[in-house]
């Protein structure tokens, strides 16, 4: 089956993955895939969980921190700036803190948890990753292709969401025993009625947050997680290692698509030693991606003479990946 | 006319606060004893990190700090707090 295929045997996936080691072509192929869609008409968003990340680049356009820009008809592409909107959402804390007790001035002990807890490395994460649920709930786009980050990243950002999932059930059921208490008491002293729990409400509120995010993730209706490779030793080892542990997140993994293949044809010509060994490793190594992933395989996408950067680049790439018209 | 005097509570009245003093005061005041101590472990398994014990991922107890903001003092006190042996008659 080819990457154009699959898409077409699977309509509904709308949520489409890159993952892989860095550097293998993630964004390239993220970007690539955006554009191809884009031109077959569909409404399409690209966007980038990484806070390195390089859209910017790719697109050779300021995008970073812009929200959707447009890159061409039909195709946009963002680049979340994480920063900027954790310092947002402190103020945001500030301000509430600040009107629910009439105060002047934040308490010194609070501010300080508020700067301490921003400084913490899980808040960049944390803060995407609720980012991500805007973008995927806004609805507006017929695809939304996520340039992932590195594979340890993914795999984080992953087990966090499940992680999430449990701790936020655990204190709900804590907050609702709370309640049940209150209420006994003023049964007991014949009080009208416990106040709302707001605390409970927020906590429903950031559970829904993260169910709608991780659930994306592991859609097996609705989401494509495409496996990025080059045929070399360490990286079809390590890509089995991390396609066993994302099956064990329930990740819906869709294929593997191959990169920086060495064109075989070059080997009719007179080339000097050093690419006619490359070449023949590779050979080697695409017949080891082959007999361990199979048909699952997608594409095969050659090494370019140049870095993609730009829409003709990036047009002859889309190219490659998902072939001609059919 | 004028303001109506405050009713004076009838028998039955009377009757229900000497039955609540006599069995419902003290467990209410257990119920809200124990829902004292849950609000103090709920506030650390939220707020961890002002103790240096990081649980909770911080954007999310970010959202939950403006409504435990008059705990926290007495929270810290409790959980920081050497105990002894009074600790079991309060």
């Amino acid at each position: 089956m080819s990457l154009q295929h699959f898409l077409k045997q699977y309509p509904n996936r709308r949520y489409l993955m890159f993952g892989g080691k860095g550097g293998l072509g993630k964004t390239t192929f993220s970007a690539a895939t955006a554009y191809w869609l884009a031109k077959q008409g569909h409404k399409v968003l690209v966007f980038s969980v990484d806070p390195q990340a390089s859209l910017s680049d790719i697109f050779q356009q300021d995008i970073f921190g812009k929200g959707a820009v447009e890159i061409m008809p039909n195709l946009f592409a963002q680049e979340i700036d994480a920063d900027r909107r954790i310092k947002e959402y402190q103020q945001e804390i500030r301000q509430k803190i600040l009107d629910m007790y009439g105060l002047e001035k934040v308490p010194e002990e609070i501010e300080n948890y508020i700067q301490a807890a921003a400084a913490e490395p899980a808040m960049e994460e944390s803060a995407i990753f609720d980012a991500v649920v805007d973008i995927v709930i806004g609805g507006d786009y017929d695809y939304y292709i996520y340039d992932l980050v590195p594979l340890g990243h993914a795999l984080y950002y992953l087990s966090m969401a499940s992680v999430y999932d449990q701790w936020i059930d655990k204190i709900t059921a804590l907050r609702a025993e709370m309640a049940e208490y209150a209420q006994v008491a003023s049964v007991m002293q014949r009080d009208k009625e416990t106040e709302e729990d707001q605390i409970l409400r927020e906590l429903q509120y950031i559970k829904q947050r993260i169910n709608t995010s991780s659930g994306i993730l592991t859609d097996k209706e609705r989401t494509a997680f495409f496996f990025v490779l080059v045929p070399e030793e360490m990286i079809i080892v390590d890509t089995q290692k991390a396609a066993g542990l994302f099956a064990r997140y329930n990740v819906p993994l869709s294929g593997y698509v191959v990169n920086r293949v060495i064109p075989a044809e070059l080997a009719q010509q007179d080339i000097p030693d050093y690419l006619r060994n490359r070449l023949a490793m590779q050979r080697g190594y695409l017949e080891r991606i082959d007999q361990l992933f199979g048909q699952e395989v997608l594409a095969r996408v050659n090494e370019f003479e140049r870095d993609i950067t730009g829409l003709p680049m990036i047009e002859k790439v889309a190219a490659a990946l998902f072939g001609g018209e059919e | 006319m004028g303001e109506q005097k405050p009713k004076k509570p009838g028998f039955l009245e009377n009757l229900k606060s000497i039955l609540y003093g006599m069995a419902g005061h003290d467990m209410a005041r257990y119920a809200l004893k124990t829902r004292g101590s849950m609000e103090h472990l709920f506030i650390l398994i939220t707020m961890g990190d002002l103790l240096g014990i990081p649980i909770l991922p911080p954007y999310y107890s970010l959202r939950l700090l403006p409504y435990v903001v008059p705990q926290i003092s007495t929270w810290k006190r409790r959980m920081l707090r050497e105990k002894d042996l009074t600790d079991a008659l309060a």
